[in-house]
Formats: C-alpha cells, structure tokens, sequence
C-alpha cells in the first residue's frame, strides 16, 4: 500500500485554509492516478490502493469542511463517498477470498473442496461489484468528479 | 459512524492551532468506545472504535509535518489500533459469511436428499444420504469457521492487552502524539 504523498508546502500554511487547498489538491490527484486497471481482479492490490487514496481524500475533505463553500463541498463528499462504497464492495470479497485461500492451501487435500466451492461464490460477487466499480467509475468521469475537485480547491485558493 | 463536530475552528486560523483542536477532538472520539474494551461481543462498538481510530490516524499524519515526531509516533499508535481492530472485524464479517454458506448447504443438500424418496415413502432410506450433493464440502468449512472464530480469540486478546499498554504508557500521550 502506497503512503500518503507530501504535501508541498503544508508546514508553510499562512492559515488552516490554505493547507486545506493544498491537500486535497494532493490527495484528489493520488485518487484519479489509481484509476487505470483497477477493474483488473488478478490484481487485487489496485483496488486496494485506490480505496486507500479514497478515504485519505474523504479524511481531508472532512478535516477541511469549513473551508470550502457548502454546497459544493457537500456534493463533492457525498460523490467521493459513493466511489468509496463501490471500492468497498470490490474490496470485501477480494479480502475474503485471499484469507480463505491461506486456510485452504494448509488443509489436506480431500478437506478443501468446500472453502473452494464457498470462493467461487465469492468469485460471483466479486465479479458483480466488479461491474458496479466499473459503472462507478464511468460515472466519476462523465460528471468531471476529478475536475471538479480541483476546481474546488482552486476557488478558495488564497489571494 | 458521523465524525464528532470540531470546535472552535476557523479557516483563518492557524494551521497549528486547528489541527491541535482536530487531533484532541479524534482522540476523545476513540475513547468514547472504551467501555467496549473489555466486552469481546461488542461487535458495532468495536467496528466503530476502528474508524474512530483511523479519523485519528488519518489527522495525526496529516500533522506530522507541523506538529513534529510526537504526531509521527501518535500516527503510528492509531495505525495500530486501527489495524488490529480491522482484523477482529474481518474476523467479525467472514464467520457469518461461512455460516451462511453452510446453512445454505445443508438445505440445499436436505432438499436434494428429501427428492429420493416418492412424496408418499413412509420413511427415508440410510442410503439416500449418499446424494447430498455437498457431502464432501463440510469439513474444511467447518474448519474454516473453527479457524475464524479462534483468531478472532486471539485477536482480541492481543487487543486489550494492546489497550492496557496504551493506558499504562499514559493513553492520550501514546495516541495523540503529546500534541495536547
């Protein structure tokens, strides 16, 4: 998993708004850089990555609420907030089956047929939130998710 | 789990200043969920203390580079926190999900087991048994459910003793990094 990203300047912040620019500037471009092949399920780490910069960058729009006009703030949260969820939902099956998996290889071989037959039911779902990642996706980039995140950032940028 | 409102900030304030009101604030809400330490079957609470834990984390990262070390080393005993509790609640979501399975199973096979005899048979023969199309599929889940509710035990001792560590190293020094 990636860590965070420096965000340049933050220490020198004149005040609490300008550091609020500053990161989720920075935790915005984290999020759309995890977009490509996520959607690719031999590589689960891809949407795990992606989910993390996710929630730093809902941490940040939390942290930095008051900083930002309202209704734009909120419309932007709640949007990065659903990307979260479809993340979540790609996430929760891909966990479940790497943890069964480790179970399974440590068990005889006539004993491992029904953690194999309770993954492939979870192969089902993953494909499913799978297909809604992608839908969630798709979305983000009609509506201008990313850029509208910046422009947000930009509108309060100070003199 | 909504955040607890911040006090007192404003956007022009200090930068220091804030993240200081935002750090005591998530530090609060993690141990507003400490009458959940000791309960091993307060299953939301200690769902919730996790993502307290984590808004901590998050905040404490964030201030490494104006609150110095301490929020360094606050982060890292947040992160902590909020890993092993994530385990327990993996722990918490993949036992249901097993026994779910097995419920499913057995009906599946009680149904297909039931279909052998005539709707009039008088009682079902020993043998019919041998049509359950899931015989072979108990063991390693039922294994797998042992396995999930021991770690579970486990990970759960190692997180209030984890706790008692935290209390004894003077808790709000360990987790907020002194910044207070």
């Amino acid at each position: 998993m990636a860590s965070a990203r420096t965000v340049p300047g933050f220490a020198d912040s004149a005040s609490f708004r300008e550091a609020a620019t500053r990161v989720v500037a920075v935790r915005t471009e984290e999020v759309f850089e995890h977009t490509e092949h996520v959607l690719d399920t031999s590589d689960i780490e891809r949407v795990h990555d992606m989910r993390v910069a996710t929630r730093r960058l809902r941490a940040a729009l939390e942290i930095f609420a008051i900083c930002f006009p309202k209704a734009q703030h909120r419309k932007v949260l709640k949007e990065v907030k659903r990307l979260a969820d479809a993340l979540g939902e790609r996430r929760d099956p891909d966990v479940a089956i790497e943890a069964f998996a480790r179970v399974r290889d440590t068990l005889p071989a006539g004993d491992r047929d029904g953690i194999k037959h309770l993954i492939e039911h979870l192969r089902v779902r993953q494909a499913g939130a799978n297909e809604t990642l992608g839908e969630a996706l798709e979305r983000v980039q009609r509506e201008g998710l990313h850029e509208r995140l910046l422009a947000l950032t930009a509108e309060v940028q100070p003199a | 789990m909504r955040a607890r409102k911040v006090k007192g900030l404003a956007p022009e304030m200090p930068l220091d200043e804030a993240l200081q009101r935002i750090a005591e604030t998530r530090l609060k809400e993690v141990r507003s969920f400490e009458h959940a330490v000791h309960d091993p079957d307060a299953v939301e609470d200690l769902h919730d203390m996790r993502i307290a834990a984590k808004r901590l984390r998050y905040v404490l990262e964030m201030s490494e580079p104006v609150l110095g070390a301490k929020a360094r080393h606050g982060a890292k005993q947040a992160k902590k926190l909020q890993e092993l509790l994530g385990e327990i609640h993996d722990c918490d979501e993949h036992l249901p999900l097993v026994e779910r399975h097995l419920a499913r199973l057995r009906g599946e096979d009680a149904t297909a087991v039931a279909a052998t005899a005539a709707r009039t048979a008088a009682d079902l023969e020993p043998a019919a048994a041998r049509e359950a199309p899931h015989r072979r599929h108990y063991a390693g889940l039922e294994a797998l459910a042992a396995y999930l509710r021991a770690r579970r035990d486990v990970l759960y001792r190692r997180f209030v003793r984890e706790w008692a560590r935290l209390e004894k190293a003077d808790f709000a020094a360990s987790l907020n990094g002194e910044v207070t």
